[in-house]
């Protein structure tokens, strides 16, 4: 080890650059080496021209340099100047302008639909004069419903083929039957143009109780939860049961539509009540005012049991079918009391069956029944 | 002189030994592909092939006429590097 470490030492730089000269020299010949084998091989492997085009390809492939054209040879805005007659409407529409107006013109492209809902849903507002910028508001989901839109529905199925068909000849009528894709509800169902804005619920067409007569109030009333929204004046269109109003409204909604006498409210909260007295099963019923004497009693109710034909007009706070409960207990303490509190309790049980009954039946058979218990 | 041959002889061993030999070998093949030489290289050897007939090329043929171009046509950037790194071995080992 000494003998290398003392020979190796003993080199001058001149060598040792040299030395590494040829080290290098060594290096690049193993490549120049490397290359020759594989092309060697390549050509009696037979491979070694296949990447080569033929001669009259690559004349036919040339780089084009010529002035305004491409390297290919190409025009560069060749089309955009001619124009295209579109086959549906016979117009001459530059070719740039083509495809769009195509997909406009057919009806058929994701924005065309959206165009044409987002125009009924317009024309639809301005026919029925509502208010329009509620997005926010609860009042928003009521499914209000024109009377106006009503007679529009029918012709709804033949206008869309029709509308879509004519578009672009349309002229900005918004009065024009063809434009009328419709609103048609039933109790919670959505039209066609609430598709078109997602975020705005079908606020534009209500039942107008204004133009509705009694007996067509009435019908709805019994079918439909009917509430009239303050900001469009406009009636609810969803069942007696829509989450979004009170039994409490209504009720009030009724009396103010139909009169105090009139308020019927066929709800099926109330059938516990309502139903054992049709039946006219007068002991069921002072077992049951007897059963629940825990409920609270509203001073409304101590009041209705004095006024016994016209409770159904106060507008009581509590929910239904505690408030009912309550007159039965206050039925079930006067009936308790005996001859005096059966009176009372007569009275106050004529009134629950004002207030439950429907308005054609006559108002009490009730004297009849305590006569009996009496 | 036997000195220099056989001082010669050990770093070429110690090269080869440590394998940076090899290294320095891929490193030079990477660089001479990036930069082309190769390709050039390969045109050369079509001209040559083309010459001298398809069937009749050897090995000898090719080599003579390849390596003198192979080695004028390495670019000055690979060329110092290389050197650079090998003193640098020698720097390291021989001393």
């Amino acid at each position: 080890m000494k003998m290398e470490d003392m020979s190796l030492s003993g080199l001058d730089n001149t060598k040792l650059e040299a030395l590494a000269q040829d080290i290098y020299s060594d290096l690049v010949e193993d490549a120049c080496l490397g290359l020759c084998f594989e092309v060697h091989r390549a050509v009696k492997q037979g491979y070694f021209f296949l990447d080569d085009t033929d001669q009259e390809s690559m004349k036919d492939f040339e780089i084009v340099d010529q002035p305004g054209v491409d390297i290919f040879g190409q025009v560069y805005n060749q089309w955009k100047n001619k124009e295209c007659v579109c086959p549906n409407c016979n117009r001459s529409i530059a070719a740039s302008r083509f495809a769009p107006h195509l997909e406009k013109c057919l009806g058929m492209g994701r924005n065309s639909s959206r165009i044409a809902n987002r125009r009924i849903a317009s024309s639809n507002n301005m026919n029925n004069k509502s208010e329009s910028d509620q997005e926010d508001n609860d009042d928003v989901n009521d499914n209000d419903w024109s009377y106006g839109s009503e007679k529009k529905a029918k012709k709804r199925k033949s206008d869309k083929v029709f509308l879509h068909s004519l578009k672009q000849h349309i002229p900005l009528n918004p009065n024009s039957p063809r434009r009328s894709k419709s609103v048609k509800h039933k109790n919670g169902e959505l039209s066609n143009s609430v598709n078109a804005d997602p975020y705005k619920y079908n606020y534009n067409t209500g039942i107008n109780y204004e133009t509705l007569g009694p007996d067509e109030l009435r019908s709805l009333l019994t079918t439909q939860c009917g509430v009239i929204s303050e900001h469009t004046k406009k009636m609810c269109t969803r069942s007696q049961r829509c989450p979004q109003h009170t039994d409490e409204q209504r009720r009030a909604v009724r009396v103010f539509l139909l009169g105090p006498s009139a308020s019927s409210l066929p709800d099926a909260d109330t059938m516990v009540e309502s139903d054992c007295y049709d039946a006219s099963d007068g002991q069921v019923l002072m077992s049951r005012l007897q059963w629940d004497g825990s409920s609270d009693i509203s001073p409304s109710d101590s009041a209705s049991s004095k006024a016994s034909t016209n409770n159904s007009d106060s507008k009581k706070p509590k929910k239904k079918k505690k408030t009912s409960l309550g007159l039965n207990s206050t039925g079930g303490g006067g009936g308790g009391s005996g001859s005096g509190g059966g009176s009372s309790s007569q009275t106050s049980l004529v009134g629950l069956s004002n207030r439950k009954k429907k308005p054609k039946l006559p108002v009490p058979p009730a004297p009849s029944i305590y006569d009996n218990l009496n | 002189m036997s000195k220099d041959s056989k001082m010669r002889a050990t770093i070429n061993q110690k090269l080869t030994e440590m394998g940076e030999r090899e290294r320095l070998k891929e490193l030079l093949r990477a660089k001479l592909t990036e930069c082309g030489w190769r390709d050039q290289l390969k045109a050369h050897c079509k001209d040559v092939i083309k010459e001298k007939g398809l069937e009749h090329v050897t090995v000898e043929d090719l080599v003579v006429e390849i390596t003198p171009k192979g080695r004028v046509l390495v670019p000055d950037s690979v060329k110092k590097e290389l050197l650079q790194r090998i003193r640098a071995f020698l720097a390291q080992h021989a001393t």
